[in-house]
């Protein structure tokens, strides 16, 4: 089984994001493989211990995406691929979905493993627009895989109310949640290695295709400006005899809030 | 005597003696180095004081009345060594004695005075001995034969030699000396039997059996003392009495300067050591010479485990069995060990490729067949550990456990990979944002927003830097502690700073869990930005972090002045900088955090600190001090699960509780988190507030 997963590179939603003049302020942030496309990855890398299954990633935009990959490669990934053009930066899902659809037509892959979101834009679209492009069946929300056999296999899709388990024809794409698994922490012998290890770079060109081919020139999308939320004020603590905290609450209502 | 006899009996003996432990020492030597014959006077202090004097056999109110058995045992058996040589003289010589120790000298009579009240001290231990083993059978003792024989045949050696005594006063006294047998009769001081009153006893016992009688068991008596002394020469050193022999150099080897051997710092970029599994202790062969002496030395006494954290909550680490694993893991692979460390000096030789690498391979095959962790010892057991040192503080003999298996687990995380998957998510957390919550970096001063705090970046010339640790800045309730530390030195006057975003985690909780990579790479740029600032002086309140910093980065070239903020404040109240009114209302007990107090022997100023705060009474814990009781977050604990057992935690909690006080105070924020869940979970929490001592002050400030 040959194994296509995807791997996006996000910025750390742990930290404070601040917004100037509609646009985001890039000093002090910090970059780091999406979180659902890491479940990804470690969901691609068990099926290689587990089945023997080879497994490549790419990553397509970022700009200088050597460190995730490497850590890919620590996780187990055994080939690299970076998609990367100025054509790109402002790629929405849609553009996405075709370079990838490149990527897959290039190789012979059985299965296409994606996050089923990115932390940064939680559109949650690319995986599943990538299949309609392939035409092939797509699982999302995949909560777990198992391996019937070379060209079956068994996935659970978490709803709301319950599990759905399909049974898929390969070749297929899932997008998985983050609960499917915990992702391994790469350790230092796997980032020594990983050091080593190429990665193949290409632009679009030496994918084979063009900005105007994948639809660069007019996005389906546009991010046009990026607002701050707004910082929720503290609450107010009201303590003392119920009645005379309902008094002083109507009060307040009525001549702060003016909401009575 | 018969000369002969007691040549070949010598030759024999002394020959199998000899042949162990050379076998014993040749095994020592295929070990790792060590590097601890230095210091020599320190080493002899140590020595002259643990070993010699028995400080932790006596010295310990838990363990009193053993230990006062063992400590005379002990002295009882240094004095019969001279005894001893005396009588191995005899047989060559009639009336053999050592020079001063004979009877033209008060000394001679003095030794044998001292020499008879000995044994009868000896053998009324070895009573004892039987009685707390057979009646009295403490949780912590593991009866075996072994113990039983080495106390049978000391009592052999005491009733033998006393009856020997014995019957030579009744030969010399009541029948007139009929063989010329020598003994002590200097007309100043008398003779030897009026200075032996246990000796005269034993001879009344048998003076009614007639001369011929005594004649034959003081021959008998003679040859049973010795065969005996030599029998059990040759049993020491192989079982757990090996002690005997071992403890006096152990002791003298103990570290010096820290508590215990500090981590080594790997170098990982070493791919030879990659290669032949050598970061950490992933096989036997790699314990060095001096944990090898730890594990010859164990001797079963359990004092270990009576104190530590996890075996007292059921958690399957029990350290001395965990020694005696590994010693017959060590012992079971003496001649591979051996036969390797040849081979290593053989490789350091070969100048070829081709024969380094057949070279290599032979060693490779030498591995022991046995994984160190999963078939010696368990994974549990090697991750229960707290690493609080309280096994280590109790050893008579200063084993060094804590160091063995921060190692091991170095083995298992870097090279097998194979830690608990649960410390994930706080590894993940201290790789991306530099603190184990995995909370933004950018948010780490949050905290001090409002109070006037400069940031090192902003304001770089100041006297001190506040290292507030992650716990300080990023969890809610130690946040409040890092408050009231900015309060105190705000009223002091103290001009000082913090890093704000630029601090790290020290990355302690890493090492102790194996992951170096980690570890070193978080200490790496925390001295970096250290150095870059030209920091001196560092007052902090977490203990792991001070710890740290002062004793474990400047193996990376980062060198501190750390204070931890209890000693810092009390400074500051004895220069009259601060003054401290008592505010504190209810009865007081203080904690003492694993890695303050053994650690860092820090013990009296936090108690002074809280007691000149407090309104109502200070009461001491029952488990304090030196063997206060770990809160169970040491050692990476605090980011794993606490399945098996009794949570830690909860132990201490009701330690707490049971003592009835109103407030106890901490000086550590972990033990700050683990007291007060603790507390919650026995629904406490608000009869018994758990404080840290800088808030304490902070109200108590006049």
């Amino acid at each position: 089984m040959k194994i296509l997963t995807t791997v996006k590179k996000v910025v750390d939603v742990e930290l404070n994001i601040h917004v100037q003049d509609g646009a985001i302020v890039e000093d002090g942030l910090q970059y780091v493989i999406n979180a659902w496309d890491e479940s990804g990855v470690e969901a691609a890398v068990q099926l290689k211990e587990n089945h023997g299954a080879e497994t490549t990633l790419v990553s397509v935009g970022g700009g200088d995406n050597t460190d995730i990959i490497r850590r890919c490669y620590a996780m187990g990934i055994e080939k690299g691929i970076h998609v990367d053009d100025p054509a790109l930066e402002k790629a929405d899902s849609f553009i996405y979905a075709r370079v990838l659809q490149k990527v897959f037509e290039k190789g012979d892959y059985d299965l296409v493993i994606t996050g089923k979101q990115a932390q940064d834009t939680d559109n949650g679209q690319t995986g599943i627009i990538l299949a309609e492009y392939l035409g092939l069946p797509c699982v999302s929300n995949v909560v777990g895989i198992e391996v019937i056999d070379d060209t079956h296999l068994k996935v659970t899709r978490s709803g709301d109310t319950g599990d759905e388990i399909v049974e898929l024809a390969l070749p297929a794409v899932v997008t998985v949640d983050v609960s499917i698994n915990e992702p391994r922490l790469p350790q230092m012998r796997g980032l020594m290695m990983a050091k080593k290890k190429p990665i193949e770079k290409m632009d679009l060109a030496a994918l084979g295709t063009s900005a105007e081919e994948i639809g660069c020139a007019a996005p389906k999308s546009e991010v046009v400006e990026f607002m701050p939320t707004e910082k929720r004020a503290g609450g107010r603590k009201f303590e003392g005899e119920a009645a005379d905290i309902t008094a002083e609450v109507v009060k307040l209502l009525a001549e702060e809030a003016k909401v009575l | 005597m018969n000369p002969l006899l007691m040549s070949v009996l010598l030759i024999v003996a002394l020959g199998v003696f000899a042949r162990t432990m050379i076998g014993k020492i040749r095994l020592l030597q295929a070990l790792q180095p060590a590097e601890r014959v230095n210091h020599i006077a320190e080493r002899v202090k140590n020595m002259l004081v643990l070993a010699v004097g028995q400080k932790r056999l006596i010295g310990r109110r838990r363990e009193r009345s053993s230990g006062i058995m063992h400590a005379f045992i002990f002295w009882g058996f240094c004095v019969l060594l001279i005894r001893s040589i005396m009588i191995y003289g005899e047989a060559f010589q009639h009336g053999f004695t050592l020079p001063l120790l004979n009877e033209a000298h008060l000394a001679g009579y003095l030794y044998t005075a001292l020499k008879d009240v000995m044994e009868g001290i000896v053998l009324a231990m070895i009573l004892y001995a039987f009685y707390r083993r057979i009646i009295v059978r403490p949780a912590r003792l593991h009866n075996s034969f072994e113990a039983y024989l080495v106390l049978a045949l000391i009592g052999i050696l005491m009733i033998s030699d006393l009856l020997y005594d014995g019957a030579r006063y009744n030969l010399t006294q009541l029948y007139h000396n009929p063989a010329g047998i020598h003994f002590f009769n200097n007309p100043r001081y008398g003779t030897e039997f009026a200075w032996t009153p246990v000796a005269t006893g034993a001879a009344s016992l048998i003076s009614h059996l007639g001369m011929k009688a005594n004649m034959a068991l003081m021959t008998a008596m003679f040859w049973l003392h010795i065969c005996t002394q030599l029998v059990f020469l040759n049993i020491l050193p192989l079982g757990k009495h090996f002690h005997v022999i071992t403890a006096l150099p152990n002791v003298f080897l103990k570290s010096l300067g820290y508590p215990h051997e500090k981590p080594k710092l790997l170098d990982l970029e070493d791919e030879a050591a990659w290669e032949d599994e050598s970061l950490g202790i992933n096989h036997i062969h790699q314990l060095n010479w001096k944990q090898g002496l730890d594990l010859y030395t164990c001797t079963e006494c359990g004092r270990c485990k009576d104190v530590c954290p996890a075996h007292v909550t059921e958690k399957p680490l029990n350290l001395f069995e965990f020694n005696d694993r590994l010693k017959h893991e060590l012992l079971a692979n003496a001649d591979k060990v051996i036969q390797r460390f040849r081979l290593a000096a053989t490789l350091a030789q070969c100048s070829d490729e081709a024969g380094a690498e057949k070279i290599r391979e032979r060693m490779a095959a030498l591995n022991s067949e046995k994984q160190l962790v999963d078939d010696v010892i368990a994974e549990d057991t090697l991750w229960a550990c707290t690493t609080c040192r309280a096994c280590e503080e109790v050893c008579p003999v200063t084993i060094e456990h804590v160091p063995r298996i921060v190692a091991m687990r170095q083995g298992q995380t870097l090279m097998a990979e194979a830690y608990p998957k649960e410390l994930n998510p706080a590894l993940k957390g201290l790789e991306r944002n530099g603190n184990p919550w995995g909370i933004g970096y950018d948010k780490r001063a949050d905290w001090a927003e409002g109070l006037g705090v400069p940031i090192m970046a902003e304001n770089p010339d100041v006297d001190y830097l506040f290292w507030v640790g992650c716990a300080g800045s990023f969890d809610d309730r130690s946040k409040k502690v890092s408050k009231a530390i900015v309060t105190i030195l705000q009223k002091a006057g103290v001009r000082f700073a913090i890093l704000g975003t630029e601090e790290k985690c020290t990355g302690d909780f890493a090492r102790k869990v194996g992951n170096e990579m980690l570890y070193q790479m978080s200490a790496q740029e925390n001295i970096e930005t250290l150095n870059g600032y030209g920091v001196k002086k560092i007052i902090t309140a977490c203990p792991h972090c001070l710890n740290t910093l002062k004793h474990e980065y400047p193996q990376l070239g980062g060198r501190y002045d750390v204070t931890h903020h209890s000693v810092f404040i009390a400074q500051l109240v004895t220069s009259g900088r601060i003054r401290i009114e008592p505010s504190l209302a209810g009865a007081l007990t203080y904690h003492d955090p694993c890695y303050l107090g053994r650690y860092n022997e820090v013990f009296d100023e936090p108690r002074s600190l809280v007691q000149a705060a407090a309104k109502g009474v200070y009461k001491e814990l029952d488990r304090c001090g030196r063997e206060s009781f770990c809160c169970g977050a040491g050692g990476g604990r605090m980011w794993m699960e606490e399945t098996i057992g009794k949570r830690i935690n909860l132990e201490r909690a009701e330690e707490i509780v049971s003592c009835q006080v109103a407030n106890v105070a901490v000086g550590c924020p972990f033990c700050l988190t683990m007291i007060e869940d603790g507390m919650k979970e026995l629904e406490k929490e608000e009869e018994i507030r758990t404080l840290d001592i800088a808030e304490i002050v902070a109200q108590s400030l006049a």
